[in-house]
């Protein structure tokens, strides 16, 4: 199969995991090895080097193969996402930045007003920019033109489970882009994951479905077969779909045999 | 009124919470235990993120009855120096505490702005959150403290019925209730990122003080969108003055509370301090609460001295230290959150202010 390339790195598992919500940080260890991935996203307000037995960076930071990729979960202006990437690169070492921009902290929808203007400052500062976005095929362009990595647009609201609620506006974005597409927030189950896909994109980022199911490791697994069979089945050739059934009477007989 | 369960997916569950909480309402407890459980697994995770409160003076020019520390209690009046302050925070810090509640009394000549603005200041070098629970103050005084690092106000109406109020506050600046009722919207107004509110149940009718206190919530949700809100509901327990509570509000109308305001208020802070019992902050772990006070002391200079609350401003129920209450969570599966903030995000809300 072939890998997912972000910049110049590349992967070949292509579900994400966040690392919040989970009720110990060894289930949390116990679900990213599992899962197979290779990526994980971590908030910077989450880092503590302070108190190592609560810090989620130094627990991420011992597995090996794992790429951390810090988020800015908390910041509600451009400019403090700036500040929070540079620190993060600063902290984590890693190039990747996944910018989340909420300023409503009740339903965490992305500004992309303030993330249009931080995924600019930071491209142009040399980081792999992973924008999370609404799902919106203009802005989607938009920050591929300012250079971002991928592009992140959600599927539904962050911790919903209303799975891909958004299904036809990340197609207009998956035909249209020339950088990844990842959907990132509100899958629930494995099956909406496997869709997402499907439908073409190159990865999923889950954390919710897997830190509040009933056993995360297991549910970890789940997904990341999920992740792999809609991955196989998109590289197969998925058979198209008919809208009817052929007619037993051509429509077009009156036109005569092409000559 | 609609009495089917399919309210709850209704719209009408953002309009009121009356059908879940008034006296005959047909959702039984444990359905909506299970309700608010669901919710807060989705949004919140297995996590509950930790604060304490810290004392800073206990002066005050208030006369509400309710309190231990009321200016005609014969309680010793002292307040921390800054010096003092310090070495409290860090004694916090030591014991791991990442986000603090700074508090004092109604604003008098021994803890005015000036001395809470330097205090603040001082919290903000040492903790990564810092918040404060003191008098009301003007939207200018809130954006100089917004520029010391503070983030969050938290104020209780304390009674949304304005004639329980007038009689609850026998004296001092607190007796204004709506000055009091816009504090919140001052501070936001100012760049404040969260805002806490809350009853102090047990003062006036219970189903009512909920409504109203549901209605405020909602009210600043709508007209300040960046806020980030929580709701604290807080019970009255015994004190200096010994004030009986008219209207005492038994567990199982505080669970019914709380969970009401979870399914209706999904993606809300909700706050249990140590004013409750040990069983009940256990057993409502995971039930709609995602915040809670640990290891408090409530008097001044509580930490270091390790003081017990007779002289506090309330005696606190759940006295298990930080490591006894962890160990409680973690059997739960919920894991104990101390930083959950980063400094670079204290910028204030500006938009909300285009003043500024």
């Amino acid at each position: 199969m072939n890998e997912l390339k972000i910049g110049t790195y590349t992967f070949t598992s292509r579900l994400i995991l966040g690392t919040g919500k989970f009720g110990n940080i060894k289930t949390m260890v116990e679900s990213i090895r599992r899962s197979g991935t290779q990526m994980v996203t971590v908030a910077l307000r989450r880092f503590d080097p302070e108190q190592a037995d609560q810090d989620l960076f130094s627990a991420l930071s011992s597995i090996e193969g794992l790429t951390l990729m810090p988020n800015t979960s908390g910041a509600s202006t451009a400019e403090e996402a700036v500040r929070a990437a540079r620190i993060s690169r600063e902290l984590s070492g890693s190039p990747f930045i996944k910018v989340e921009i909420h300023p409503n902290p009740q339903h965490l929808m992305p500004d992309p007003i303030e993330t249009y203007e931080a995924c600019r400052i930071l491209a142009s500062e040399g980081f792999l920019v992973m924008p999370y976005v609404p799902a919106d095929p203009v802005l989607a362009k938009r920050l591929e033109d300012v250079g971002c990595a991928p592009v992140m647009p959600l599927g539904s609201a962050i911790g919903s489970g209303q799975g891909i609620a958004t299904s036809e506006m990340i197609r207009l974005i998956i035909r249209e882009s020339g950088i990844p597409v990842i959907v990132d927030a509100g899958l629930r189950s494995p099956s909406e994951a496997c869709a997402a896909m499907e439908m073409g994109c190159e990865a999923v980022l889950v954390n919710s479905a897997i830190a509040a199911a009933a056993n995360p490791p297991e549910m970890a697994e789940a997904f990341a077969g999920a992740v792999k069979a809609g991955h196989r089945a998109r590289e197969a050739g998925i058979m198209p779909k008919s809208g009817s059934a052929v007619a037993t009477s051509p429509l077009t007989s009156f036109l005569g045999t092409a000559s | 009124m609609n009495r089917i369960p399919v309210w709850l997916t209704d719209e009408k569950a953002y309009d009121t919470i009356e059908p879940l909480i008034d006296r005959d309402s047909s959702f039984s407890l444990e359905f909506l235990a299970a309700e608010a459980r669901a919710i807060t697994l989705r949004r919140f995770g297995r996590t509950i993120s930790l604060y304490a409160p810290l004392y800073l003076s206990n002066f005050c020019s208030n006369g509400c009855v309710y309190c231990g520390f009321a200016s005609d209690r014969n309680t010793p009046r002292r307040r921390l120096e800054f010096r003092e302050v310090e070495r409290e925070l860090e004694m916090l810090k030591n014991m791991g505490i990442k986000d603090v509640l700074l508090l004092t009394g109604e604003r008098n000549s021994n803890a005015d702005f000036d001395y809470l603005r330097r205090c603040v200041d001082i919290a903000a070098d040492i903790m990564p959150k810092v918040s404060i629970e003191a008098f009301p103050m003007s939207t200018n005084e809130y954006r100089k403290l917004v520029d010391c690092g503070c983030t969050g106000l938290t104020i209780y109406q304390e009674t949304y019925d304005p004639e329980q109020y007038r009689l609850l506050h026998r004296w001092g600046p607190k007796q204004h209730f709506s000055e009091r009722l816009e504090t919140p919207e001052r501070a936001l107004q100012a760049g404040i990122k969260t805002v806490g509110v809350g009853v102090l149940l047990g003062l006036s009718e219970p189903v009512e003080e909920a409504l109203k206190l549901f209605s405020h919530v909602r009210y600043l949700g709508k007209n300040y969108w960046k806020a980030g809100l929580s709701v604290s509901f807080p019970r009255i327990r015994p004190q200096t003055g010994g004030f009986q509570p008219a209207f005492p509000v038994n567990d199982h109308f505080l669970a019914r509370m709380i969970f009401a305001f979870r399914i209706a208020l999904p993606d809300v802070e909700l706050v249990l301090s140590t004013r409750e019992s040990p069983s009940f902050r256990d057993g409502m772990t995971g039930l709609g609460i995602t915040r809670m006070s640990v290891a408090s002391r409530t008097t001044v200079g509580g930490y270091i001295e390790n003081a017990g609350d007779q002289n506090g401003q309330f005696e606190v129920f759940d006295g298990r230290t930080i490591e006894e209450f962890c160990e409680a969570l973690r059997n739960k599966n919920i894991e104990p959150v101390f930083k959950n903030w980063e400094p670079v995000y204290n910028g204030p809300n500006t938009e909300l202010n285009p003043t500024r």
